[in-house]
Order: C-alpha cells, then sequence, then structure tokens
C-alpha cells in the first residue's frame, strides 16, 4: 500500500484528509515539520506523497520544504501543498522551493482523492522508468563487454601469454586514468571516456592475429627481422579497423584504432609506428601503453621471468621501458598501491557489476534522472555510518531477520568468533551450539522475543565461564545467561568468569497490527566484573576490543 | 435539532459543506462533532491572554483552516479578520475581533449540545 504522509499541526485537519482518502492509503502523520523531517529521513524512500500544511509551529511548511529540496528528497518524493487564503508570494515561493502541487482549503474529497493519485502514479511511472533504463543500459553495457573480451581472448589465446593480461590492462588503465581525471582536467575525460577506454583497452594487441606462431611465441630473443615483424602488430591492427566495412565513425572504432596503432608509441618519440611524441599521441593510447608494460613486466612471458612490483615500477620510472609522460608517471606513483593489489588479486572479476551501476548512476545524472539514485546513496551512506560505529566502538554487533530467519554478523565479529559472517535459523545452527550451547542460546532467542513495539529494547548479562584443566588438560568454557549484571559467584581457583551485556532492539512492521521482523544487537563487556583471562584460547570475545 | 439547523443557527453553510465531503451527511456529522477536540481556538484564547502573539496569530489561522473545512462561514470570517489583525503586528482592534471570534465559537460549542443524536 502506497504511504502519505500528512503534515498538519491541526489534528482534525489531518482526520478530515484520511477520512477522505480512504483507505487506499497507508497514512503517516506528523503534526509539525520537525515530526515530518524525522519520519522523512526514516523511512523517506517508501513515502509516496506528502502533504503539507503551510503554518505550523516549530518548523513550517516553507521550511520542511527547503530542507527537502536541499537534501535532494524533492526528487522522488512529491509534496502537496495545502493552502487557504495565502498570499501569491508564499505560493510562488513553494513553487520555486519545488513543491509539485496545491491543494486549496476547503478541501473537496473529490479533488483531494483524485490529485493524490495522479500525481503517485505519475511519480511511480517515472520511477519505474528510470528503473528500467538503468537495467536495459546494465544489460546492454554487459553484452558489449562481453564482445569485446570474448574477441580479446582470442587473441590472447593464440599468444599463450598469460591469460589475465587483457583483464589486467583494462584494470590498470581504469585505475590510472580515475587519476588522471584527478590530476587535471586538460584531457576533457568524462567518466564516460574513461569506461569505453578501459573496456576497448581489451583491443590494443589484435594485430598479433596476423603474427606467426613461430615469432609470437618464440622463447629467448627474437632477431632483427622477427622483431620488425612483431612490432608490426599495432599497424597491422589499426588498418584492420579502419578496413571495417562499417562502424569506421563510431566513437569505440576511432578510439579502438588509436589504442591499437599507437599503445608502442613512446613520450619521446622514440616508440612505434609513427613515432609520435608527447600529446601528440592520444592520451587513450597513452594510458593503455603504461599499464600493458606494468603488466608485461610484472607477469611472466615465454621469454622472462615476472618482475615484483616495487621493481617494475622502479625500471618504469627510470625510463627503463621508454619514456612516459611525467603526469602519467606521477599517476602511477600515486596509485601504485592501488596497481599492486590488483596485480596480486588476479582479478577475475573484468568488470564489477558496482562500476557499471556507478557509471549508469552517473549517466542518469547527467541526463537529471536520478531517482533511485538518491535511494542507492541513502542505502550506501548507511552501511557507511554503521560500518564507522562499529570501527570506534567495538563489540560484536549482529543482526537477525525474522522472516528470512537470518543471522547476520559483522564481518569483524564473525571472524574473532570463529564463525560464519551469516547463519540461518541460529538457534538450530551447529556452529553456535557448540559455542554457546543449546540452553543459551534458546534462552537469547526468546529474548529476542521479548521486545515490544513500544518497549523494544531489552537486554542480559552473558557469563563466560573458564575452567582451567588440571593439570595438561586444556581449559573448558560454558555459558550463563542472566538478567542482572551482579550475580557475585564463588568460583572456585580454577575458574574465572567474564560478563558481557548482550543489548537488543527489536525490530517491527510500521502498519498495524505490528509484526515482529528482527533484532539488531550488540555484545559489549559490562563495566562490572570485567576481567577475561589472558592467554586463553577459546573465545576471545576481548579481541573485537 | 437536525445539522442543518445546527449550521444555519451558526451562519454556517451546509450545502457547501455537502458537497465537499462528496454528498456524505455521515462525514459531516463525524467531523462537526470531532470539533470541539481541536484545540486551536482554546489556544488562541491563552496565547493572546499571555501576550503571546506569535502563537496566538498561528492558533488564529489554523482555525480558520479548519472552519473552511467544515464549512463554519461565520467563526471562519471571525477568526480570518483576527488572523489579519495578528499578521506581523498586533492591530488596536485585535482584542474586539477577539472576542468575536470568541462568541463565535462559544455559539457552535453550545448548538453543538443541541444536536440530535444520530
Amino acid at each position: 500500500m502506497e504511504k502519505i504522509l500528512i503534515v498538519d499541526d491541526a489534528e482534525i485537519n489531518r482526520e478530515l484528509l484520511t477520512e477522505m482518502l480512504g483507505g487506499d492509503y497507508n497514512i503517516l502523520e506528523a503534526s509539525n515539520g520537525k515530526e515530518a523531517l524525522t519520519v522523512l529521513q526514516d523511512i523517506g524512500p517508501e513515502i509516496s506523497l506528502v502533504l503539507l500544511d503551510m503554518v505550523m509551529p516549530e518548523m513550517d511548511g516553507l521550511e520542511l520544504l527547503e530542507i527537502m529540496g536541499k537534501n535532494g528528497m524533492l526528487t522522488d518524493i512529491p509534496v502537496i501543498m495545502i493552502s487557504a487564503d495565502d498570499s501569491q508570494e508564499t505560493t510562488h515561493r513553494a513553487y520555486e522551493l519545488g513543491v509539485t502541487e496545491f491543494i486549496r482549503r476547503p478541501y473537496d474529497s473529490l479533488v483531494v482523492r483524485r490529485r493524490c493519485q495522479n500525481i503517485i502514479s505519475l511519480y511511480s511511472k517515472q520511477k519505474k522508468l528510470v528503473g528500467l533504463f538503468a537495467d536495459q543500459f546494465y544489460e546492454r553495457e554487459k553484452n558489449s563487454r562481453l564482445l569485446i573480451d570474448i574477441l580479446a581472448h582470442i587473441v590472447e589465446f593464440r599468444n599463450n601469454e598469460c591469460a589475465t593480461h587483457v583483464i589486467n590492462v583494462q584494470s590498470y588503465s581504469e585505475i590510472l586514468l580515475k587519476e588522471i581525471v584527478n590530476q587535471t582536467d586538460k584531457y576533457g575525460l568524462t567518466e564516460k571516456d574513461c569506461m569505453l577506454i578501459a573496456s576497448v583497452s581489451a583491443l590494443h594487441d589484435i594485430g598479433k592475429i596476423s603474427i606467426p606462431d613461430e615469432v609470437l611465441n618464440k622463447p629467448g630473443r627474437l632477431t632483427d627481422e622477427e622483431f620488425k615483424i612483431m612490432k608490426s602488430h599495432s599497424a597491422v591492427g589499426s588498418q584492420m579497423l579502419a578496413d571495417l566495412p562499417f562502424h569506421r565513425e563510431e566513437p569505440l572504432v576511432k578510439l579502438a584504432y588509436s589504442i591499437t596503432r599507437w599503445h608502442h608509441e613512446r613520450w619521446d618519440g622514440r616508440g612505434y609506428p609513427d613515432g609520435l611524441a608527447g600529446d601528440d599521441i592520444p592520451i587513450a593510447a597513452q594510458v593503455v601503453s603504461l599499464a600493458d608494460v606494468y603488466d608485461a613486466l610484472t607477469a611472466e612471458r615465454c621469454y622472462k621471468k615476472a618482475f615484483s612490483h616495487e621493481t617494475a615500477i622502479e625500471m618504469i620510472l627510470k625510463g627503463e621501458c621508454g619514456q612516459f609522460n611525467p603526469l602519467l608517471l606521477k599517476c602511477l606513483e600515486i596509485r601504485s598501491e592501488e596497481m599492486r593489489l590488483v596485480k596480486e588479486g588476479g582479478t577475475q572479476n573484468i568488470k564489477g557489476e558496482d562500476d557499471i551501476k556507478e557509471f549508469a548512476r552517473e549517466l542518469l545524472k547527467n541526463d537529471a534522472l536520478y531517482a533511485s539514485d538518491r535511494l542507492l546513496h541513502l542505502l550506501e551512506y548507511e552501511k557507511m555510518k554503521n560500518r564507522f560505529f562499529e570501527g570506534i566502538t567495538g563489540g560484536c554487533s549482529f543482526e537477525y531477520n525474522a522472516e528470512s530467519k537470518l543471522l547476520t554478523f559483522s564481518k569483524k565479529s564473525a571472524d574473532v568468533l570463529g564463525i560464519s559472517e551469516t547463519i540461518v535459523d541460529p538457534v538450530h545452527d551447529d556452529s553456535l551450539i557448540s559455542v554457546f550451547g543449546q540452553e543459551v542460546l534458546k534462552e537469547m532467542s526468546s529474548m529476542f522475543r521479548a521486545g515490544t513495539p513500544q518497549n523494544p529494547i531489552t537486554q542480559l548479562y552473558l557469563h563466560q565461564v573458564i575452567t582451567l584443566g588440571s593439570g595438561n588438560g586444556s581449559p573448558t568454557q560454558s555459558f550463563r545467561i542472566t538478567s542482572s549484571p551482579d550475580i557475585k559467584h564463588n568460583y572456585p581457583e580454577n575458574m574465572k568468569c567474564s560478563t558481557y551485556r548482550l543489548i537488543c532492539r527489536s525490530t517491527w512492521t510500521l502498519e498495524a497490527p505490528q509484526r515482529f521482523t528482527g533484532v539488531i544487537g550488540k555484545l559489549v563487556p559490562s563495566e562490572t566484573d570485567y576481567g577475561i583471562m589472558k592467554g586463553v584460547d577459546i573465545l576471545d570475545i576481548e579481541g573485537l576490543l | 435539532m437536525t445539522l442543518r439547523d445546527f449550521y444555519n443557527k451558526t451562519g454556517s453553510n451546509y450545502d457547501g459543506v455537502l458537497s465537499l465531503m462528496g454528498g456524505s451527511e455521515r462525514i459531516v456529522d463525524k467531523f462537526v462533532r470531532k470539533f470541539p477536540n481541536d484545540k486551536s481556538a482554546v489556544q488562541l484564547f491563552e496565547a493572546f491572554e499571555n501576550k503571546d502573539y506569535e502563537t496566538a496569530f498561528r492558533m488564529a489561522h489554523t482555525l480558520k483552516g479548519v472552519c473552511l473545512n467544515l464549512g463554519f462561514d461565520r467563526l471562519r470570517e471571525s477568526a480570518s479578520e483576527l488572523t489579519e489583525a495578528l499578521r506581523n503586528t498586533v492591530a488596536d482592534n485585535a482584542p474586539e475581533l477577539l472576542e468575536t471570534v470568541r462568541r463565535d465559537y462559544d455559539e457552535i460549542i453550545c448548538a453543538l449540545k443541541e444536536l440530535d443524536d444520530v
């Protein structure tokens, strides 16, 4: 059901609007701009329409509208302003701030209903279109990349070079391009250009298809004659593209031509085939050229061993592989660590879906169609926020989704506890049972459900009791749960206890009747009786802190 | 007293409000009976007494809006005049206008008690 937020300081007016809208919507209410903002920040993306009064205490309609505009909320949340005899000036101001429509008092039930319906359907159509566009775009992009990659791999396959050469050159080119954009705008590179260069880079060696096997795969040094043949691949490759019977004017083909032809040119003019120098060499070819050299150095070839990352960088900077654009070398130095990570990581993922989405988003932004962009942005922001807080507060945090019965630990917590990040049906999960024991797990689970929508937060204390083995016997542990922190047990000499506070907040659906949807929670050392035994390597909860 | 009698007695517009509510007498009746729950009038009198004219302005404005929705023309008119008298500065005749609002408001509250049960 579509959600409508009604913001008006008079309860009777909110009730009247609710009555007029009938049972077709899920109605949320706020009595001033501030309350409305809280709701919007909480569940903004779920709201299909805001009905907004003008004059209100705390924060009035225009102020809220202004904030919504600044936060980008107005892009996908339409706002209908309710007005009586407000001045022309106010009306104009509201339109300037991005209000979608007006409803005049007194409310006419038919007009209220129809206007809300129309605006909601208009916006949802627009959102669908944006989604459709992004999907289509993604699909198309994926396919064309796939074709380029297949083609490039056919060349590589014959060449017996490391199969990842094409992929690596793509990744390195992309890294370098990103830094160039940071450093200068003299090449006028857009996000779109960079994506295109990186994908087309896969074609840089297609000319090698014409090089005879015995030259291409000869171990050891090439003779002068053979080297000449080898060097012909850039001119031959570009000629193949120039001879295409179709698509010659396509930007992709033109770009492929310059990369293929000039990726062995050098900044000082001592490269081949045309001896171009400086920025006469297109920036795309310069970038691919450097990426190609770095990969050639750090990979094993039939005629050489692999150099380390550090050696490769040093050789390039010293000009041992020919001269490069000083700006490009600067970019290489800045992004050196990233290059090393890609090299060591073995980039199986040709192009993360993330990158393509990023690009699609960029496009959408430029075309002013960024309705779903804000949603993604919000999500990313939330994730970042969580990671940040987790990073500084420590402790072991988790989330439980009642519908999917999925328990999720933060990565750090999972690592320390020695369990996996996601656990299905935790009460019956063997790894959890082996850590905490069946009884304790059951108690935790019932505690999860003890919260109510009015009183969602519950807490209890988890005691970790460690018993040292006699002689060389290894220590054992058990857990107990209590509702208060200060149970003072007199433990014998060979037992130690550490207490942790387990704080949970249950989550509920917004619609009545409110259903239990899950729990978020955190395990932190209790302020009281905090002292975990050192050197007992059973469950190092302390390692989380 | 029927709903229509109530409207006539308080200088309100029954046919107008009925048409706005899509012809539903039930809805008109429901919201007219809710009117005493609305605190804007009481808060207006309070704020005025405390010389808090900013709140008084806002409450007069809210009262006007509620009256517009319910078709209480007479009270809406006096609330509207008071709203203008309190906008930005406090006009000299504001206290008299407040008394008019009080009179029209009390008239509605009294008449409501005589309304037939449905």
